[in-house]
């Protein structure tokens, strides 16, 4: 009798393969004693016997038949009838998520007698319309194939009164659906839509998108779905009846506390639909549900070590939770929640750094307008309009109405707010070069706003007070008119337009709970921000950066003074000890070294054949010139020259001078030899693989040692490095298939075994240290942990993400 | 400037062209269905005419442009537009599209305590919810091109598309649901939808 079906009190919630992921959670919920609508799962082996033979295997109708009976003694209602009909849920639940599979069908179980009894239990006929409707269009739907029916259905259910006879409102309900069908009919009779459902739901496994999914993701035909069926609840049946959602922490701002919305006498349809407007949980739910409910959130919420979302139902005063999820959150929330699970030991610390990303801390920490200027700049006067907010963010730049002008402007180096009657595709090159977005017409779902969201790009749409002229370039809001090239603010979450600029700064949120889940995470890890300006070092110990690195091509650049040193080296005859770049040095040093005190700093020399600095260095004049300055020892008096500066700069800094693309013992022995007396200590940085196999060599006469990956994997893969910061070529030639390995998220097998000799040469002499560039990759900086690497220097920005991504290693 | 098309491949090039702004003949030939060769000597016939600008093998639409299109269009697809089933498959369209363009901000952010977020896909059984949805409103689009082929065979070729990018899909690269720069859905979509207007002379309002 038992064979095919298993009830959720029955089932073993580890039996994933024959109850399908959701059996399985509702077995393991049943069991951790939270109350769930009642019902059962037919396991997988009924699938794969009604995919063999193309017919449901014997017995399966009558077990279904007795377990149906079961359910309504548990239930108190009666399928297919009245006082109080039931009514199920069909679900496919596969041992492995995947598309193609039919979804839910709800509110089965309707035929004349049972929807009139609905009609009655509620009180309400045009809520039994409205359910006889929404079941007629899903059965069509998902078990028949069938076209939506059109909005004919949804005028004739508005039109119900709820006072009108149920048995006409069905009658004329179902007949109006069943027109809308071109061929063919859903079933009347309960049972056989429970039969049809479950039959299409075995049907499902194999639609061409589950086979297709599964084909490439090597995953067997054979496993099979599993059907649950579950009766369903009504929160509409009284007054002490209703529906909800409750997260067990607010999940904008992570506060502690039940958040949430409850509406009495109500199905969850209307909390969603917004035709009503819910209560806080707190003050709507009686207080023994409400009690109930807090103890089921804490029970919860201590088990599974985070925070969740429940969707529930209270049906006569009695609690059912319908769905229990991990909550989705905002960053800002993610960040908060992970600190206070640990604080108030819920989680551990490993635990908590698994829920939060990379992304989200970068997202946290994204330079935005002070909230006191923002004030100031709307009682000010300043604000223009307010939009809808479609893509977060919050930019100043300059006003441009044109996709063309606005990529010109942005290759000059512009920040551009990009401002359009509406957009469309052919806008598409001015939106991606924009900071940001605002559009006149449009809601949240339109062109910019897709387009925008899939780009990041900050933007606010249907600001509806904006008027372009395109002919004048002139943008006009309520009287004022703004041109061209003016500057303007946008904030994509609030969707306001400002006249004129914003300072932007480190959000509060980033310094606070931020920085005391990260504090939990770098122990025993050194983590170098790369810095240019003396205003630079500040911001990267707030990031928690242990030391700084820098380089000296870098700093002549911002301060402007490269072209001095292009001089002197054009002017040299190559016999010369270089004094005036000893100078320079010394005199642009000065501010970046006292800025850092005695934090340590790396300083990596000038490098005439860096593929960043091509142009600015005229290295083709210079090296053509000095042939020997294209090799890293070439000229010993460009080295000392910049120990001397650095000298006469450092006053108390821990400094260090790194020479790149050492690859021998040799120049390794010669550079500790330059180095000899100097205050400031050498190193090398390694970017190619020969480097690599003589690491311990150059390791033993050095006082640090710096890998540049990107180089390294770059060197190794021959393609440009240059194209392991960008999108493309890369996107597209891994999307073809061409590389096993993407060398800008992943460590090559062949880099590892390179790095592994570097990781040998640790030893207590030399610092060992991993550079990289561009955005850290959660996935390499695990690889490199597993390696043995403990010192690390990233970009300014970068160092929180690098951070978080250590912990995560560091705790797996 | 009063050029004409009043060639058919003229205005199935010269109209993939202002759809994509900038497109090779390798791109417009897959797009409409015309033979890449034809679509490089028809590339040059507009070039004359001063309807396109070429450079680096790409076409880009000069000013003329869309008033040129949007004249052979009335011509052209008189008898669409007079058409009174597709009069009503385009009426049920907007609906389809409203549910299209919430299906596809779904996907890109996800509703937080009332705050959007975006997505970051970390959540695969929320991701293939969204994905089937977008399945079954590019099916719904069915009637609709069907019978906008049975005007014009060009029509025939966004069912397709949208069936290419569903597949890439499908193996895993979500990219193809809302990239900018791919033919995904939400690009597939949206060309046809601006098609879709010029076709019948209306103005998009979002």
């Amino acid at each position: 009798m038992t064979a095919f079906t298993v009830t959720f009190d029955e089932a073993d919630p580890d039996d994933v393969d024959r109850l399908g992921g959701k059996g399985s959670g509702l077995a393991r919920m049943t069991r951790q004693g939270l109350r769930v609508p009642p019902g059962y799962v037919i396991g997988t082996d009924a699938c794969r016997a009604y995919l063999g033979d193309s017919a449901l295997p014997d017995g399966l109708v009558d077990e279904v038949s007795s377990r149906l009976a079961a359910l309504e003694a548990k239930a108190g209602k009666t399928f297919g009838g009245g006082p109080v009909p039931l009514l199920l849920s069909v679900r496919s639940g596969a041992p492995i998520s995947m598309p193609g599979m039919m979804d839910t069908i709800l509110n089965l179980g309707l035929d004349r007698s049972a929807a009139v009894a609905l009609a009655e239990v509620t009180g309400d006929s045009r809520f039994m319309a409205d359910v006889v409707a929404r079941f007629h269009a899903m059965y069509a739907e998902t078990v028949l194939d069938a076209l939506d029916p059109g909005s004919g259905i949804d005028t004739l259910v508005d039109a119900v009164d709820p006072g009108d006879d149920p048995g006409a409102v069905y009658d004329r309900v179902w007949a109006a659906c069943e027109e809308a069908l071109t061929d063919e009919s859903v079933p009347r009779d309960p049972h056989a839509q429970l039969i049809g459902a479950i039959e299409a739901v075995f049907r499902s496994w194999n639609t061409r998108r589950a086979r297709v999914y599964r084909e490439h993701h090597g995953i067997a035909h054979d496993l099979g779905t599993a059907v649950v069926v579950q009766s369903m609840v009504f929160g509409n049946l009284s007054d002490d009846s209703g529906s909800g959602v409750v997260f067990t922490r607010n999940p904008v701002t992570g506060e502690p506390g039940l958040f949430g919305e409850y509406l009495a006498h109500s199905q969850g349809e209307d909390v969603v639909a917004g035709t009503r407007t819910p209560d806080p949980v707190a003050e709507a739910l009686a207080p023994d549900v409400l009690a109930e409910l807090r103890t089921t959130c804490d029970g919860l919420e201590r088990a599974q070590g985070d925070v969740l979302d429940i969707e529930f139902t209270v049906e006569r005063a009695t609690l059912y939770l319908l769905q229990v999820r991990s909550a989705k959150r905002t960053p800002e929330a993610a960040v908060r929640i992970a600190a206070d699970l640990v604080t108030e030991g819920l989680a551990t610390p490993a635990a908590a750094l698994r829920g939060v990303t990379v992304e989200q801390v970068r997202q946290v920490q994204r330079p935005g307008f002070a909230d006191s200027d923002v004030a100031a700049a709307r009682t000010g006067g300043r604000l223009l309009t307010t939009g809808i907010g479609a893509c977060p963010g919050q930019v100043s730049g300059v006003l441009v109405l044109d996709p063309d002008r606005a990529g010109e402007r942005a290759a000059a180096g512009d920040d551009v707010v990009l401002a359009r009657t509406v957009t469309s595709p052919a806008d598409l090159h001015g939106m991606i070069a924009a900071q940001g977005i605002v559009t006149a017409t449009g809601g949240s779902t339109s062109h910019a706003a897709v387009v925008a969201r899939a780009l990041g790009t900050t933007c606010v749409v249907g600001a509806g007070a904006l008027r372009v002229d395109e002919t004048a370039r002139t943008l006009s809001v309520d009287g004022r008119t703004l041109h061209e090239g003016d500057q303007v603010s946008l904030d994509g979450a609030t969707g306001e337009l400002f006249a004129g600029r914003f300072a932007v700064s480190t959000p509060a949120a980033a310094t606070g709970a931020l920085g005391d889940l990260l504090a939990m995470a770098t122990d025993g890890a050194e983590v170098l921000a790369r810095v240019t300006l003396p205003a630079d070092v500040a911001v990267a110990r707030e990031a928690g950066a242990s030391g700084l690195v820098t380089a000296v091509d870098d700093v002549l650049v911002a301060t402007g003074h490269l072209d001095g040193l292009v001089t002197h080296l054009l002017a040299d005859d190559g016999g010369t000890a270089l004094d005036g770049v000893a100078d320079l040095v010394a005199a642009e040093f000065a501010g970046l070294l006292a800025a850092a005190g005695d934090v340590e700093i790396g300083v990596r020399s000038i490098d005439l054949v860096a593929d960043e600095a091509r142009e600015l260095l005229q290295q083709t004049a210079v090296t053509t010139r000095h042939p020997e300055l294209t090799v890293p020892l070439g000229r010993p008096a460009l080295v000392e020259a910049q120990l001397r500066g650095l000298e006469r700069a450092a006053g108390s800094s821990r400094v260090h001078l790194a020479v790149r693309h050492v690859t021998d013992a040799a120049e390794a022995a010669a550079l500790r030899e330059l180095g000899q007396g100097s205050s400031v200590g050498v190193g090398a940085y390694l970017t190619g693989p020969r480097a690599a196999f003589a690491a311990k060599e150059i390791a033993a006469a050095g006082d640090v040692l710096w890998v540049e990956v990107r180089t390294l994997q770059a060197s190794v893969f021959g393609i440009p490095a240059r194209h392991l910061l960008t999108a493309e070529p890369l996107d597209d030639y891994l999307r073809r298939g061409m590389l096993s390995c993407d060398p800008r998220v992943e460590l090559d097998p062949a880099v590892e075994d390179l790095l592994a000799r570097v990781a040998a040469a640790q030893d207590a002499g030399c610092r060992v240290g991993m550079r990289l560039s561009g955005r850290v990759s959660e996935r390499m900086v695990a690889q490199l942990y597993d390696l043995g690497f403990r010192r690390f220097a990233v970009d300014a920005g970068e160092v929180r993400p690098m951070r978080l991504a250590l912990g995560k290693a560091a705790l797996r | 400037m009063s050029a004409t098309v009043s060639d058919k491949t003229d205005y199935d090039v010269l109209n993939v062209v202002a759809l994509k702004k900038m497109a090779t003949a390798q791109v417009v030939a897959a797009a409409c269905g015309v033979a890449q060769a034809d679509v490089e000597a028809t590339f040059d016939r507009l070039a004359a005419q001063g309807l396109v600008v070429v450079a680096g093998g790409a076409a880009l639409p000069t000013d003329g442009a869309e008033p040129a299109l949007a004249t052979a269009a009335g011509v052209r697809y008189a008898a669409v537009r007079e058409d009174a089933e597709i009069g009503g498959l385009v009426d049920r369209f907007e609906t389809v599209n409203s549910q299209f363009l919430t299906t596809m901000s779904s996907w890109q952010q996800i509703d937080v305590g009332g705050r959007k977020v975006a997505n970051d896909h970390s959540d695969s059984e929320y991701d293939d919810k969204v994905i089937a949805r977008l399945d079954k409103l590019i099916a719904r689009l069915g009637p609709l091109l069907e019978a906008l082929a049975g005007h014009d065979a060009r029509f025939g070729t966004y069912p397709a598309r949208f069936a290419a990018a569903v597949d890439r899909i499908d193996r895993g690269e979500h990219e193809y649901v809302s990239s900018p720069t791919l033919d995904s859905v939400h690009n597939v979509w949206f060309e046809f939808h601006e098609d879709l207007l010029r076709t019948l002379g209306r103005e998009r309002t979002e």
